[in-house]
């Protein structure tokens, strides 16, 4: 495969090049209720090309071999475009030129396992909602993406890694007259098939919650001081934070590059947080990104003081900072752009049982429904969470959307937890589709956020 | 794809192939200056095969060899997935014109051109940090059926979104335009871009509470997945959809008529036949307020004893990056229209005494979606005070369900814009929804 990647490369004329040749295998099995909807084991591949000439840099994504010579041509003609275009020529930051093999050590090969075994594990797992009555309907999933990655460049770097990643889980549905509520579940992981054993536990938890929130009472929009779990913490973290530590984010926002300074005391002090894509059996975990360049821890802020950055090479040139290894691809049909890996708030002193004395009245926000920013503003949705009075959890409330303001918000996290919790499923919908950024965080603690209400 | 069709027949009742081919060049400008083109060329099929009442499906980029990708759709048979519908056979289809062979000649030269007019416009006349992202995009599909069914469509889109960051944050006001061909980007849309954001770039802080709220077209997509989710046959199926039994009741204002406009080849991608070759018509899903249809595939059609409505579509129904061969079939409603009143924007607003008019959404994928329920952030949200723009608010939300906010319309815009997913809707200007602000 190398050396039909090397004889594609050789044709281009540029000051540099890389070329990307992925094969994604893809197995599927979703049921819908008690009925299978879906099952099925596919393999599609592709080429990404990307070409830096006289400053100018762009790429290419072809399926064909037979097209590598028209996008060859496309490539060449958009690098001159861009390089008569632009007035800040693109630089590439050095990185060391590798030749590495890495397939993941896994905890039982999911290549391994039979369908008919997959099937029958999903199956065991959806019929535990579905024998309770107010459960009106599942979407139970196994997802297992395995992307066999090629990746040359005319610096000589030669890289092969597999990333190897399986979930199992979906959405609890539950009825109760006219109300409708949900819970979802999760497990999964990229070090094998085992994580996704033994959850009957975990599935009848959620089926516990789904029919509970059914009793839950709606929350009031209020604002108020909360307590976040470590899941909810981790999406802030990632949603309202993380992205702005992304390089190619905040190269072009000359207002939010200036605030996002390295030095700047943007946290309160009790908060660290660093991204980490090297911590094995975590779903963030590679070891080389898709421009060859070795993945590397990079605290992010230190005791609210902004220390470092995620970087691509091109932007690790443009800001003067050091290259990360946080450049991704979703697979074979994107170029890469900067991801966070593993991302997530360092643990602290308290337990959850101090940080509730220290809250007093207020909430405790417990699963996540995803986030969204806005640059200084973000919202987040959690299934559900429970009123804290007095230091004690009370009464569970559901329908909880919160929204706040990044800078105010980082300093007005008080108090964290002693118990870092990573996410087992990832996900990140930053122009691709990214299901190998992982986050996590402790409990902690905030205050003045706004709840949306029902 | 003629022979892999007729290899599928031998061994099983029924077959299907579904392929597509994509062409697109993204041209993209940050804080108005040329940042990046990109650009692609790729093409894939899907087997859909069925055997005995019982499902088969595989896919892939390169077809290399037949024999093996047939034999990747007959193992799935096992996995025993029912499906008791058949393909249909579609002939005789109306004519669109959804292609301009001239997208096919236009340079990436012209797009950065047209970007770089756009970009300077909009830099001369505000302080904000310009963005703009256009797209050339050229799809072909062809479906073939073992029933005799051989439709294609060849469809071209030239897209430019832009708009005007407020420094310190991503937040924008922008706007889509999206054309069958490359045109430049309206003057009154620049105008109208650089007229919010002039009109909103002080912040404000006002109290919360119950209050009249605008929906633009670009947070309308908020209240378009709920009422999709609520129409759709796999939300009936399921039992999840709230609106199951009110067929034929009124559900929202009598303002509000929500229609499938699948045919009209004004806009981009119009489509005569669904993902699954069925022929697509007309479809009003709401007429003035009463709930009119639901909309089906082939397989939720056969499950709920009615007819598929041509609404079979490769797609996700939420944010994200599919590839079309690698999902199967399900219910999608990818022409939504709502209806356009006759209020221009500047009518609609001078009848707001105190509200809120929400460019953007956050976290409109958080919330009970099935019930109707939403709770976002306003990306951006413009206070409104007499009849007349103030101010940005930020760290507001906006909160509701869907069933009660569209009982309490004041208002529709006459303009359609485009609002994602194929959906184009006028502003629509709702009374009494609750704002939460940290006053």
């Amino acid at each position: 495969m190398f050396e039909k990647l090397r004889r594609i490369l050789g044709k281009i004329d540029a000051d540099y090049a890389d070329i990307r040749y992925e094969i994604k295998k893809t197995a599927l099995i979703l049921f819908n209720g008690k009925e299978l909807s879906q099952i099925s084991s596919n393999s599609a591949d592709g080429y990404v090309m990307r070409a830096l000439k006289n400053g100018g840099m762009s790429s290419v994504v072809f399926t064909k071999e037979n097209d590598a010579e028209k996008a060859l041509g496309t490539l060449s003609e958009n690098t001159q475009l861009i390089a008569n275009n632009v007035k800040r020529p693109v630089m590439l930051a050095k990185t060391e030129v590798v030749k590495d093999t890495f397939i993941p050590p896994l905890k039982e090969d999911p290549r391994k396992v039979t369908m008919s075994e997959k099937l029958e594990l999903v199956r065991k797992y959806n019929d535990i909602p579905l024998k309770y009555e107010k459960i009106v309907t599942t979407s139970i999933r196994y997802r297992e993406v395995i992307r066999e990655k090629y990746f040359c460049s005319t610096e000589g770097a030669q890289i092969r890694e597999d990333l190897v990643t399986t979930d199992l889980g979906g959405i609890i549905t539950s009825k109760d007259g006219h109300l409708t509520q949900n819970a979802s579940v999760f497990s999964g992981g990229s070090n094998g098939f085992s994580t996704l054993r033994d959850q009957e536990k975990n599935f009848e938890e959620r089926t516990a919650i789904a029919l509970d929130l059914l009793k839950a009472q709606p929350c009031e929009s209020a604002v108020c001081d909360c307590i976040l779990s470590p899941l909810l913490a981790g999406v802030f973290t990632h949603e309202a934070f993380g992205h702005f530590s992304e390089a190619d984010i905040i190269e072009d926002l000359p207002a939010m590059r200036k605030k996002m300074r390295i030095g700047s005391q943007l946290g309160s002090d009790v908060l660290s947080i660093t991204d980490n894509p090297t911590l094995s059996d975590q779903v963030g975990f590679y070891s080389y990104d898709d421009e060859g360049t070795k993945a590397r821890p990079i605290q992010l802020m230190k005791n609210g003081v902004l220390t470092g950055r995620l970087h691509s090479r091109r932007t690790a040139a443009e800001f003067g900072e050091p290259i990360s290894g946080h450049c991704v691809a979703e697979d074979y049909r994107y170029p890469p752009i900067i991801r966070m890996g593993t991302i997530f708030i360092e643990p602290g002193k308290l337990s959850l049982e101090e940080l509730l004395n220290m809250l007093g009245d207020g909430l405790y926000m417990v699963d996540t429904r995803g986030g969204e920013t806005s640059g200084e503003n973000f919202t987040f949705g959690t299934q559900f969470g429970y009123m804290v009075k007095g230091g004690k959890i009370k009464e569970m409330v559901r329908d909880i959307n919160i929204s706040g303001n990044l800078y105010k918000t980082l300093l007005d996290i008080v108090g964290i937890g002693n118990d870092l919790e990573l996410s087992k499923i990832g996900g990140c919908g930053k122009g691709q589709a990214n299901i190998r950024s992982c986050f996590g965080a402790p409990h902690i603690l905030v205050k003045n956020l706004v709840i949306g209400g029902a | 794809m003629e022979k892999l069709i007729q290899m599928a027949k031998r061994v099983c009742d029924q077959a299907e192939i579904y392929s597509e081919e994509n062409t697109h060049t993204n041209v993209s400008f940050q804080n108005a200056q040329l940042h990046d083109i990109d650009s692609a060329f790729q093409s894939g099929l899907a087997l859909r095969i069925i055997k005995d009442g019982k499902l088969g499906f595989a896919y892939t980029k390169n077809l290399i060899n037949r024999d093996e990708f047939l034999q990747n759709a007959l193992a799935s048979l096992e996995g025993k997935v029912v499906a008791n519908y058949e393909f249909p056979l579609t002939k005789d289809l109306p004519p669109l014109h959804t292609y301009d062979p001239s997208l096919e000649n236009l340079s990436a030269s012209r797009m950065v051109e047209e970007g770089t007019r756009v970009c300077d416009l909009l830099q001369s006349q505000t302080n904000g940090e310009i963005f703009l992202n256009s797209s050339n995009h050229i799809t072909k599909i062809r479906i073939i059926n073992s029933e005799g069914t051989d439709v294609s469509s060849k469809a071209g889109e030239y897209s430019a979104l832009g708009g005007i960051i407020y420094p310190g944050s991503a937040s924008a006001i922008l706007r889509s335009f999206e054309n069958k061909t490359f045109d430049k980007m309206p003057d009154q849309m620049i105008h109208e871009i650089i007229e919010l954001y002039n009109l909103s770039s002080k912040e404000v802080e006002p109290k919360g509470g119950k209050m009249k709220v605008m929906f633009m077209p670009n947070s309308m997509f908020t209240l378009n997945w709920r009422i999709l989710t609520g129409t759709s046959s796999k939300s009936i199926y399921e039992k999840i959809s709230p609106i199951a039994h009110r067929m034929g009741e009124k559900i929202f204002d009598e303002k509000i008529t929500i229609y499938d406009d699948s045919l009209n080849d004004k806009y981009p991608h119009a489509r005569s036949f669904d993902d699954e070759g069925v022929v697509c018509q007309p479809l009003t899903l709401v007429e003035n307020g009463v709930l009119k249809s639901f909309y089906y595939d082939l397989d939720y059609g056969t499950k709920l004893n009615a007819q598929s409505t041509g609404h079979g579509y490769r797609t996700v129904t939420s944010f994200g990056a599919y590839e079309a061969i690698t999902q199967q079939p399900s219910p999608a409603l990818t022409h939504l229209r709502i209806k356009p009143g006759n209020k221009s924007f500047s009518q609609l607003l001078k009848t707001i005494d105190r509200g809120v008019i929400v460019e953007g959404s956050m976290g409109s994928h958080s919330g009970n979606i099935p019930n109707g329920d939403y709770s976002v952030g306003v990306n951006p949200g413009l206070y409104v005070e007499n009849g007349e723009i103030i101010g940005r608010v930020k760290d507001a939300m906006v909160a509701g369900n869907v069933y009660e906010t569209l009982k309490h319309v004041i208002d529709i815009g006459d303009t359609l814009y485009p609002s994602f997913l194929g959906a184009w809707v006028p502003a629509i200007l709702c009374d009494n929804v609750s704002v939460a602000t940290k006053k």
